[in-house]
């Protein structure tokens, strides 16, 4: 996931149109805040300690991974919704740019 | 069409499942697949409690998981102790909690202590357990322990054995004295804080 938000600050394109965020379902704040510093994570983790986040989202097992389109409009959509982390961060960016036809 | 202002890349995760990614309350790493049992919502505590704060904590000696044994005289001196009981292997949280303690390795060591994991599991089935836990990599810095025979003996002893033979959810903190400092007999359903168990060892150095 660094390695991916890396790719995406490198990229003049990209940078602006795309965000990362993580979320920790289950975790307190003093949970995420430790994880983010124990992998020097460089996007934002957000703590889903209630898990209401978890369970709105259908109760899913991790790493699950969703792409959401935020149209100006404001209404959204998800183009991507799967299990399962990645092996190759520039591969899963490259399926992000695809589907999301950004 | 509309125009599109932003994607959003959104990475759900738990508190250090195997994926080292985060993990949770419900064995919820996609790690364990079809592995973990659903026991279903269970009565949160269901054992009579035998020890108190500032009470000496009840010697043991347990088979560790990779050979030989392991007492709790031995860190007498030496370190602080905590003792992690977790119900039963392949079941739901206690397969979130022990990844959670393997990253958070520096706590112990900043506070000079060990952790000992211990459920009523025989050895085979803790190393194939312990496995699957790590599969992203690695191995469990902590000694894993066997409270299988005698089954449940120092569960019993420390008063946390429930009614159908699996341990409660339980955390001691024992100091270098072997006194005990700390105890969370937890609900069985949940998982206990990182933070309260840190707070707890900060506290044994004052």
């Amino acid at each position: 996931m660094n390695e991916l938000y890396r790719a995406i600050q490198e990229s003049k394109d990209l940078r602006d149109k795309i965000k990362v965020i993580g979320i920790g379902a289950g975790n307190s704040p003093f949970e995420v805040d430790f994880f983010q510093k124990n992998y020097e994570v460089p996007f934002p983790l957000f703590s889903d300690q209630d898990l209401s986040i978890h369970k709105v989202i259908g109760e899913v097992r991790t790493p699950y991974f969703f792409g959401v389109k935020i149209n100006d409009d404001g209404s959204n959509e998800v183009f991507y919704s799967k299990l399962g982390g990645f092996k190759d961060a520039n591969e899963f960016l490259k399926l992000m740019v695809k589907l999301s036809g950004i | 069409m509309l125009r599109i202002k932003y994607v959003f890349v959104i990475c759900v995760v738990g508190f250090l499942a195997a994926f080292v990614w985060l993990s949770t309350v419900h064995g919820r790493s996609a790690a364990y697949k079809d592995n973990i049992y659903p026991v279903g919502k269970l009565k949160p505590r269901d054992s009579v409690p035998k020890l108190k704060v500032g009470e000496r904590a009840p010697e043991f000696t347990l088979a560790a998981m990779g050979g030989g044994e392991i007492s709790l005289k031995q860190y007498r001196g030496k370190k602080n102790v905590v003792i992690s009981f977790v119900p039963a292997a392949w079941t739901p949280v206690c397969s979130d909690q022990w990844p959670g303690y393997n990253i958070a390795k520096n706590y112990f060591d900043q506070n000079d202590a060990i952790l000992l994991g211990i459920t009523v599991d025989n050895i085979p089935t803790l190393y194939a357990w312990t496995n699957q836990m790590c599969m992203g990599g690695g191995t469990l810095w902590f000694p894993v322990l066997s409270d299988f025979y005698p089954h449940g003996a120092v569960a019993d002893k420390y008063g946390v054995l429930r009614s159908d033979g699996v341990s409660e959810r339980a955390l001691f903190v024992i100091d270098k004295k072997g006194i005990i400092r700390y105890i969370d007999v937890h609900d069985i359903n949940t998982r206990p804080r990182l933070e309260v168990l840190v707070g707890e060892l900060e506290k044994l150095g004052k």
